[in-house]
């Protein structure tokens, strides 16, 4: 029993493996990864590396990007390639809580779905499906009504708001898995369920969660722009991209740059979000493939 | 047929009663009142007059009364009274949804125009460059926020270029070119933001056609490319899109409420926008409940028409 356990574990690290070498295979994978890993670490950077973000030189207000200015310069003569580098770290701070927050929720509930068939499973995917018939930004819009526009509300929401989706894509990745050959093997020689779940179909089901993963947090930024912007968001003084998009589309008679750099970053993060999980899933529908 | 609609719409229905309660028990959680909101302002206000205040509101009865109140006073058509302007909330709803549809008509008429002619023109011509073109403006179109291709427009044709001026909205029936004119660049921003999954849609449904027997056959015969795409191909790839058009509704909805707010545009968007920064809730809570129903009705209506154009949906219960 032991000897099978071990070919099975080799298996599973292989698909995992194939599947990472697969996704780096793909240009515009290695691409979005390259630019996501640009935008972490002009955030990280900007406490030590870049001009200040509050530094105030009215002589040169709105200006033009340019070799002291990639971005151009803000109302007050801010640098703006500072300010939109210092306004990702609440962005994508806000992001990666709001995904963390789905993932857990969303993978335990999907994963509850699968393991439990029967009226369980029903009531959980019909909850979800419900959850699912309000358009995100309506839903969002209530809650903020409800507990107001703090980060760490706004930040729980988003989480909650994007559970449900998690939890069915857990669930349809789950179920899958539960119906290959190797499940049933291991079923054969008596592995115990929760075994299965979290040793083996857990792992194999890794790649299309960390898709998912991705989309949610090209889904949180998208939000955060979109709430911030109408003002129902991350408030000023604290600056995100929606905030500085705003104010960016506020003094558009002034200097048309000034949005600009905040648009190019929420444009090119979410793009490559949606292309890494675009891309995983098609590595992994290859997979099915050459299986077949 | 008759059972698959029935038992569709049954669901349809259970999930409308679920968005209600909820939306309903999310705006109460939170102790607090709109009515201290509306009179902070005054200090020092009589505790008598603010009960009085909240029993005409209705905000002193049992949560479960509120909520019937609410309920009962839809299916009536009676949407509940504004906290703050004393207006019916029908009333609000009434000035509000003209603007709106005319809005989403155009923007939802311009994308699947745009849609059509993106994707069914590379399938003709044939050629990696306009496919690769097509396929940028998508991923552009999937990554920006709907706001932004709006501020892009203002940014070049009003402020840079100065071809358009920044008006506001003007009803038709007052002046039909200025109400025409206002609306150009907003249903622009909606049209293109709305394009984009509709692209992804047809050109997946085209590309997976192309390959079927029935259109090698066709090109075998010796038909013209052109005649092959646009009678072979397009009308069998339209049914699978027929079902991103209820996830599009979805789009419109929360693509007007930004859109709305960029261009000041007074539609059902930015009145609940402006409900929410004053905490209207009896505003919020019917309209977000409205343009749900709105949204849950279009993807009932899809899925029977989906049915009815695809027999294999009918045999049987609903798909899980």
């Amino acid at each position: 029993m032991s000897t099978l356990e071990l070919s099975e574990m080799d298996s599973v690290d292989a698909v995992g493996r194939g599947v990472l070498r697969r996704f780096l295979a793909r240009p515009p994978a290695v691409v979005a990864l390259a630019v996501l890993g640009v935008f972490v670490l002009l955030a990280v950077i900007q406490p030590f590396a870049l001009a200040s973000p509050t530094r105030i030189d009215t002589r040169h207000k709105f200006g033009a990007p340019g070799l002291a200015h990639p971005f151009g310069t803000d109302e007050l003569g801010r640098d703006l390639l500072s300010r939109v580098a210092q306004a990702g770290q609440a962005s994508l701070g806000f992001a990666a809580g709001a995904t963390a927050i789905a993932m857990v929720l969303g993978v335990a509930w999907g994963l509850l779905a699968a393991a439990r068939p029967g009226w369980l499973d029903e009531v959980l995917m019909r909850v979800a499906e419900a959850a699912l018939a309000i358009p995100t930004l309506l839903f969002a819009l209530v809650f903020v009504a409800a507990f107001g526009s703090g980060i760490l509300a706004m930040t729980i929401v988003a989480g909650l708001l994007m559970a449900p989706l998690t939890a069915r894509i857990t669930r349809s990745a789950v179920l899958a898995e539960l119906k290959s050959e190797y499940v049933r093997g291991l079923t054969a020689v008596g592995a115990s369920r929760s075994r299965i779940l979290f040793a083996e179909v857990l792992p194999n089901a890794l790649p299309a969660l960390l898709a998912q993963a991705s989309l949610n947090v090209a889904t949180s930024l998208m939000l955060e722009a979109t709430l911030s912007f109408v003002g129902l968001g991350i408030q000023p003084p604290d600056a995100s991209w929606g905030t500085l998009l705003k104010a960016g589309y506020d003094r558009l008679y002034e200097s048309v740059w000034y949005p600009v750099a905040p648009a190019l970053l929420i444009i090119a993060a979410i793009a490559a979000l949606n292309t890494v999980g675009d891309q995983v899933q098609r590595v992994l529908r290859g997979t099915a493939w050459s299986g077949r | 047929m008759g059972r698959y609609v029935l038992r569709r719409a049954g669901v349809s229905a259970l999930m409308l009663v679920g968005v209600s309660v909820l939306v309903f028990v999310v705006l109460r959680l939170l102790p607090g009142d709109p009515t201290v909101t509306k009179v902070g302002a005054a200090q020092g206000i009589d505790p008598a007059a603010l009960r009085q205040l909240r029993t005409e509101l209705g905000l002193e009865d049992p949560l479960p009364v509120q909520y019937w109140h609410w309920i009962t006073g839809l299916l009536r058509g009676d949407l509940g009274r504004s906290y703050f302007s004393q207006f019916d909330v029908g009333v609000l709803v009434g000035q509000r949804l003209g603007p709106t549809l005319e809005l989403s008509l155009a923007g939802v008429t311009l994308a699947v125009v745009l849609a059509l002619v993106l994707s069914v023109l590379p399938t003709i011509l044939g050629g990696r460059w306009l496919g690769r073109l097509v396929g940028g403006y998508t991923t552009l179109g999937m990554a920006a926020p709907p706001f932004v291709f709006g501020i892009v427009l203002i940014a070049l044709f009003v402020v840079r270029l100065g071809v358009l001026r920044d008006e506001s909205y003007v009803a038709p029936s007052a002046d039909f070119g200025g109400n025409l004119r206002a609306l150009l660049l907003p249903a622009v921003t909606l049209g293109i933001c709305l394009s984009a999954p509709l692209i992804r849609y047809l050109r997946a449904g085209l590309s997976e056609v192309e390959d079927s027997r029935h259109v090698r056959t066709a090109v075998g015969k010796g038909i013209p490319r052109r005649s092959v795409v646009l009678r072979h191909v397009l009308p069998n790839a339209l049914l699978p899109a027929l079902t991103s058009l209820g996830v599009t509704v979805g789009q419109v909805l929360s693509g007007a409420v930004v859109v709305e707010f960029v261009f000041r545009w007074p539609g059902l968007g930015s009145l609940v926008v402006d409900s929410v920064y004053k905490r209207d809730y009896a505003v919020i809570q019917s309209t977000v409940l409205l343009l749900a129903a709105v949204f849950v009705l279009v993807n009932l209506l899809v899925d029977v028409l989906y049915g009815v154009l695809d027999p294999r949906l009918r045999v049987g219960e609903a798909v899980p």
